[in-house]
This record gives C-alpha cells, structure tokens and sequence, in this order.
C-alpha cells in the first residue's frame, strides 16, 4: 500500500492553500498538524477526490486517483471535518444507507453496521434519530460509517475536535485498533491526539509540509530546548514577553513556567526534554498557543 | 440504496410536512368539485343543496332527456321552457317562488346551456337566449354550431387565422357526429373543471420534496460523505434520480386516484362515452372527444406536468445546491401565466396556451382556438404540449445525473 503525492497544489482565486506537497505515506497512522487554515482540509479533501489540485498528482500503488475513480473511493474512508449528516435518519438507517453507496451487499451490510454500531457504543441508541444525538455521539457515527467498507485508506479530519477528555481518550483506542494494515490519516490541532499514536507526523504551515517524519526525527530535529523554572509573578510577567511560554502555572509561592529558548532562561532553570507539544508550539509560535492545545 | 432514499425522503420532517399539506388540499380539492355549483338541487320548495344527494336527485331529473339529443329533443326543451317561464312563478318578484320555476327548469340545464350556445354569436353567451326561441327553431340546433363559427371566422377572426387554419377549423367542427348523445355526466365534468387544483397543489407542496432531493445533501453538509462514497458520483445519484421519480409517479397517481374515486363516487361515474360538445364549456371545443377521452387526457397530462415541474425542480436544485431557489421554480411556472393573460393579447394566448400549466388545465386546453404549424401540420396546443413536456421532463434526468455528478470536482 503506499499513497504519493507529488507536488500538489491547490490555488483559491488568489490564495494558495496547499503548496507543492510531496510525501509518500505507507501503513500505519499519521497526523498532520497545523494551525486553523494551514491547508490540512484542503490538502485532505484532494486526497479524497472532493477536489482536484490546481497541480501535482496524487497517486495511490501509482496509478492517479481521479482515474481510478470509483476503484479508488471503494478504498477510502473519509470523516470530513464538518461532518453532515441526515437529521431525521436514526443511526441505523444512516450506517445502513451509507453502507449501500458504499457498495457492501445488504446481507454484509447489516452484520458491519451491527458490529459497528457496538464498536461505537451506540447500539443501544440505534434507532434514535441522529439530531438527538450529542456531538460525540455524532463523531462516533462519523467515525462507524468512515470504516465501514473496510477502508484501506482512512482520512479523518480532526476527528476529536468537540469532544471531552474522556471521550477522546476512547477515540485515540479505537484509532489504535483501527489502524492494523491500512494507511490512516488524520489531522489535528491538538498535539496529544496523535502523539503517541502516529508513526509519521506532518507539521502544516501555510499550505506547505514544513516538516515530516517520526516523532522522534521531529523532535530531534528542532532547534530547540526546553526549561523548567520557577520565578515570581513579576518575573514571569517579563519571561512571556521574551520567551515562548510552553505552560504556566500559578501557585502561593509564585510561577512555574516552561520555556522554551536556546539559551537558559534563569540561572536556576532546569533543562528538560521536549515534547511534541513543545515543538509544535515552537514551530508555530503565537499562533498554537490556545488553551487546546493544553489539554 | 433506493429503499433507504426513499426512506430518507419519508423520513425528512419537512416532506412530512409536505405530504400532510399534500393530503389537506387532496381534500379540499374533492369538497370544491363535488360542492361546485352546477350539482346544486332545488327541490319543490325551491330549496338548495350540494353534493351526493343533490346530485343523486338531479340525475333522477334529467334521466327524462337522456338519449340521442336529436332536433326533437330540443325542441320539447324549447317548448317546456316556454311553458316554465309563462308560469306566475317564474315571473313572481320573491326569490323563493321563483327559485321554484328554477326547480323545475334543472332537469334540462345542462341542454338549455348548449341551446343558448347554439344560438348566440361565436363568442358570446346569453342565459335567456332560449326564452326567445320557438320548437320551430330546433333544426337550426347543430347547423347554427358551424354557421356561428363561419361567421366569427369571416368576421371578428378574419385577420387572425390564415385560410388553411379556418379550413382546420372548420373541417373538425364538421367532424363531430350528430346527434350528439346526451347522458348524466355531472361527474366528469365537474372533475375535470376542478382537476387543476389536485393537480397544481400536489406540484406545489412536492416541489419542496424534490426541492430538497439534491440540495438537502449540500444544506445538511452530508455531500463530503456523499462524494466520497464507492457508488457516490454513480450508482448512488442514480438512484436518487430513480426515489424521485418513484415518489412523485407514486404520489401523483395515488392523488389523482383518489380524487378521481371520490368526485365519481359521490357525482356519478355515468357519461364517459358522452362528447364534451354536450357541455357549455365544450360546445365550441374542435377537439372532438368525449369526457373519458378527456378525463385521461387530463390524467396523462396532469402526469406530464408533475414529471416536468417536479424533474426541473431537482435539477435546479441539483445546478444551484440550494432547495430554496428550486422551490420557487414551479411556482413562477404555474403562476407566471395568469400574470401573462392580463396583458390579454392574441399573440399571448398563442404564448400562453403552449406553458406548461396548461398541463393541469385540460378542460380549459381543449377550448382555445389556437393553432401551430408543426413541421407543415397544423395542430391544436395538446399534441406540442405532450410532446414537448414529456420530452423536457426526461431530458431533465440526465441532465440532473450530470450535474450532480460533477459537484465539487470542477474542471
Ligand atoms: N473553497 C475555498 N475557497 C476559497 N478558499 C478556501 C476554500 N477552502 C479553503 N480555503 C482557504 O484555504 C485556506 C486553508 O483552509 P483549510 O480549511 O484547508 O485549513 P485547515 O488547516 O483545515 O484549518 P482548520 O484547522 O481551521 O480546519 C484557508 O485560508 C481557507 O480560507
Ligand atoms: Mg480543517
């Protein structure tokens, strides 16, 4: 299995969303991070063939995926980011409908979405109609029918955006499962939803893959260290406008803060190792630093 | 995939709500075609009531009449309604009483109505014309059909028909078999002149169905998925196609059906066979057919226009992702007619009389007096109208599937 893009890109008007992108994915789980509007829908609406690229191939096993048309869709699984559905469909009958499009035969069907349905843990709500349902409910019929052919290519657009901890704890299991012998893609901007899981990672800056690799190339690679230093409120005050500021936290005795800088911020900070978090933030700047990215 | 389409349309609370409307108006339609004015019964008293018994006992009234209307026949109308109006009921000033010579004239309405036709002028229509005709004049009855249509033709109409389409005219008013047979067919004929409101109400409300076929999958944001799908630029839009034209060929039908049983079931369904020359509105009608004839002629027609409004409807919302703009779409269509007639020119007719409206309004189709020359044939607006909604309507899937099909990739 192997996905390659080459040189893709795709202009809006005047605005280049995705520029001159080019990898080779194979099996396993990726993330692509980057900030709001760095390109990661468009980029995944091409390779979902929702939209052509203004230039560049996309290729799957080496064949263009516009060609193979309907042969490559029975490959894909795609949860797109503003995940629609049918409001007064119940989930059954939605799974069960966008089963026949997909092309699985009734009697198939029927087993998959009953498994599915348990696997998502709304077989007891199957015949609620989905506009009843919470957001995380939502994701999770997004994600059921995302995998229902089986997909050999899964792209999922920041799959755990508007969910709480703790069901975002059950997705990053469940992406665990999913992701034996098949090629899944997701993208986020949230650091933790991938930093465990992902075998490659793609840091998204304004349309261009600034930076890709294993996590551990990824943090090997930035120039960047981290400190762990504690100051009191004044002194913070005047660390956040000269440093980039990782965490803060506030307690009687003053501020412990994590920095990140080449040099030592404090005579007693303590150097430590940085997390994907870290990097991102110092690749990103201002911009990565909301309170999301925190949890 | 067609079965959970079709379940996504019955499924969708605003096509509940559709379909609801849907059945109101069903029922309004019927009550408006069995109340309608020409099944009122005046009884001895000179009181009147509508519907099912009224009608039952107006067809007891004029069964005395049924039968070839031969010249004899008119003339013992002419000769009862002579004797009516010189009663001092009839010439009494109070309402009541003379509601009772009223009575007493209802069993030979319907052919008092087409003696008056027979004896005006082309385009006029006088109530009392036959209080001043004598038996004597019977034999003039079908001769007058023809004399008043020459006259007008060489008269009024000279400069707007060419010498072949007067010969048209003409040779189809000669073409009608006399004596025309005259039976009870207040059924038909009270269906017929209603059938527009069944039929425009049932567009009208569907159009918000189909309305949403295409463009509920971009409002609902469920196109990505849509797309996405094996079968989603293919098979899967081909049976969207194919739920839309399930329900509204399933809809239409079961409409017409019923208010077709029900208006028959309460008015009567006798009179098929019988011309529509019998009746006022049909009189001057160069369409010679009967109101069977006619009755599928507005069934097949009222199909067309369904299948014609309701397929551009999902193609519009196809083309312009958005129900709204879809919607309005068969309204403009239906209505946009009745703006265009108030400008009242012939040449506006001759426009008029080829919309797609006209579909729903057969009764009145039959009763123009326009003609098109198609490829050197001369020929009344039914045929063009057939033909060509039909053929617009089919040519509307395709289209639609095309269009459809290329959502968001672009070119
Ligand atoms: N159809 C479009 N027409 C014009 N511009 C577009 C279109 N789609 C996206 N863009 C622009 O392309 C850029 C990238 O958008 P995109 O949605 O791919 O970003 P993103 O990384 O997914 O952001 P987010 O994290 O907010 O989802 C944005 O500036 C956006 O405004
Ligand atoms: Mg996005």
């Amino acid at each position: 299995m192997e996905l390659r893009l080459e040189h893709v890109t795709k202009r809006f008007l005047d605005l280049t969303a995705v520029s001159d992108v080019s990898t080779v994915l194979d099996n396993g789980v990726y993330g692509l991070l980057g900030v709001n509007g760095a390109g990661k829908t468009t980029l995944m609406r091409m390779l979902c063939t929702l939209i052509r690229p203004t230039a560049g191939r996309i290729l799957w096993e080496g064949e263009d995926i516009f060609e193979m048309n309907m042969r490559y869709r029975k490959l894909l699984g795609y949860l797109p980011q503003d995940f629609g559905f049918y409001p007064d469909f119940c989930a059954q009958d939605y799974l069960m409908y966008i089963a026949s499009i997909k092309g699985l035969r009734p009697a198939v069907a029927k087993a998959r979405v009953e498994e599915l349905l348990h696997r998502v843990g709304l077989y007891q709500v199957r015949q609620k109609k989905m506009k009843k349902f919470s957001g995380g409910m939502k994701r999770r019929v997004g994600i059921a029918q995302a995998v229902l052919n089986d997909p050999k290519l899964l792209i999922l657009d920041e799959p755990t955006s508007g969910l709480d901890p703790k069901e975002r704890i059950r997705f990053r299991n469940l992406i665990g499962e999913l992701s034996q012998d098949r090629i899944v893609l997701l993208s986020t901007h949230i650091v933790s939803d991938v930093a465990n899981v992902a075998k490659g990672i793609f840091l998204m800056k304004d349309g261009k893959i600034c930076h890709e690799g294993s996590m551990e190339k990824i943090l090997r690679e930035a120039p960047v260290k981290v400190w762990c230093c504690r100051v009191s409120g004044k002194e913070a005050d005047a660390c956040l406008n000269r440093y980039q500021v990782a965490n803060f936290k506030t307690d009687d005795q003053g501020c412990e803060l994590r920095i990140l800088s080449e040099e030592k911020p404090t005579a007693d900070a303590i150097e430590e190792t940085p997390t994907l978090e870290d990097v991102f933030l110092y690749y990103f700047g201002e911009k990565a630093g909301n309170e999301d990215a925190a949890l | 995939m067609l079965r959970y389409e079709l379940k996504k349309i019955l499924a969708g609370k605003g096509n509940r709500i559709a379909l609801f409307l849907l059945v109101v108006f069903w029922g309004v339609s019927c009550y408006c075609a069995v109340t309608d004015i020409d099944v009122n019964f005046t009884d001895g008293q000179g009181k009147s009531g509508y519907g099912y018994f009224a009608a039952q006992k107006l067809r007891e009234a004029q069964k005395a009449w049924m039968g070839p209307l031969t010249e004899e026949t008119v003339a013992a109308v002419i000769e009862k309604n002579a004797r009516i109006i010189a009663t001092p009921e009839y010439n009494a000033d109070d309402a009541a009483r003379s509601n009772i010579a009223y009575g007493w004239m209802q069993d030979y309405r319907d052919i008092r109505n087409i003696i008056n036709c027979a004896f005006c002028e082309f385009r006029t229509y006088d109530y009392y014309r036959i209080n001043s005709l004598t038996p004597a004049d019977a034999a003039d009855f079908y001769p007058n059909r023809l004399a008043a249509l020459k006259t007008w033709l060489d008269t009024e109409a000279k400069d707007l028909y060419s010498d072949e389409e007067k010969a048209f005219f003409i040779d189809h008013y000669e073409n009608m078999k006399t004596p025309l047979y005259y039976t009870w067919k207040q059924g038909w004929e009270s269906l017929l002149e209603h059938a527009a409101m069944p039929q425009m109400f049932l567009v009208l409300t569907l159009s918000f169905v189909a309305a949403g076929l295409f463009a509920g999958e971009f409002s609902n944001r469920a196109d990505a998925v849509f797309f996405t799908a094996c079968h989603g630029r293919g098979k899967a839009i081909k049976a969207k196609i194919g739920a839309g034209v399930l329900f509204v060929t399933g809809a239409y039908w079961i409409v017409w059906g019923a208010y077709s049983l029900f208006v028959l079931g309460t008015l009567g369904a006798d009179g098929a066979s019988c011309m529509i020359q019998t009746g006022l509105g049909g009189w001057k009608s160069f369409y010679n057919i009967s109101y069977g004839q006619l009755y599928l002629l507005a069934s097949f027609g009222g199909y067309a226009g369904a299948l014609f409004f309701l397929f551009l409807t999902m193609l519009v919302s196809a083309w312009s992702r958005s129900a709204t703009v879809a919607v309005t779409v068969p309204f403009v269509l239906i209505f946009l007619p009745s703006v265009l007639d108030n400008l009242g020119s012939d040449w506006m007719s001759k426009l008029t009389g080829l919309l797609p409206d006209q579909l729903f309004q057969m009764d009145l189709a039959v009763r123009y007096f326009n003609l098109y020359c198609v490829g050197g044939r001369l020929m009344g607006a039914l045929p063009i109208l057939f033909t060509v909604y039909t053929a617009l309507a089919l040519l509307c899937l395709p289209v639609c599937y095309r269009v459809f099909r290329r959502a968001g990739i672009g070119r």
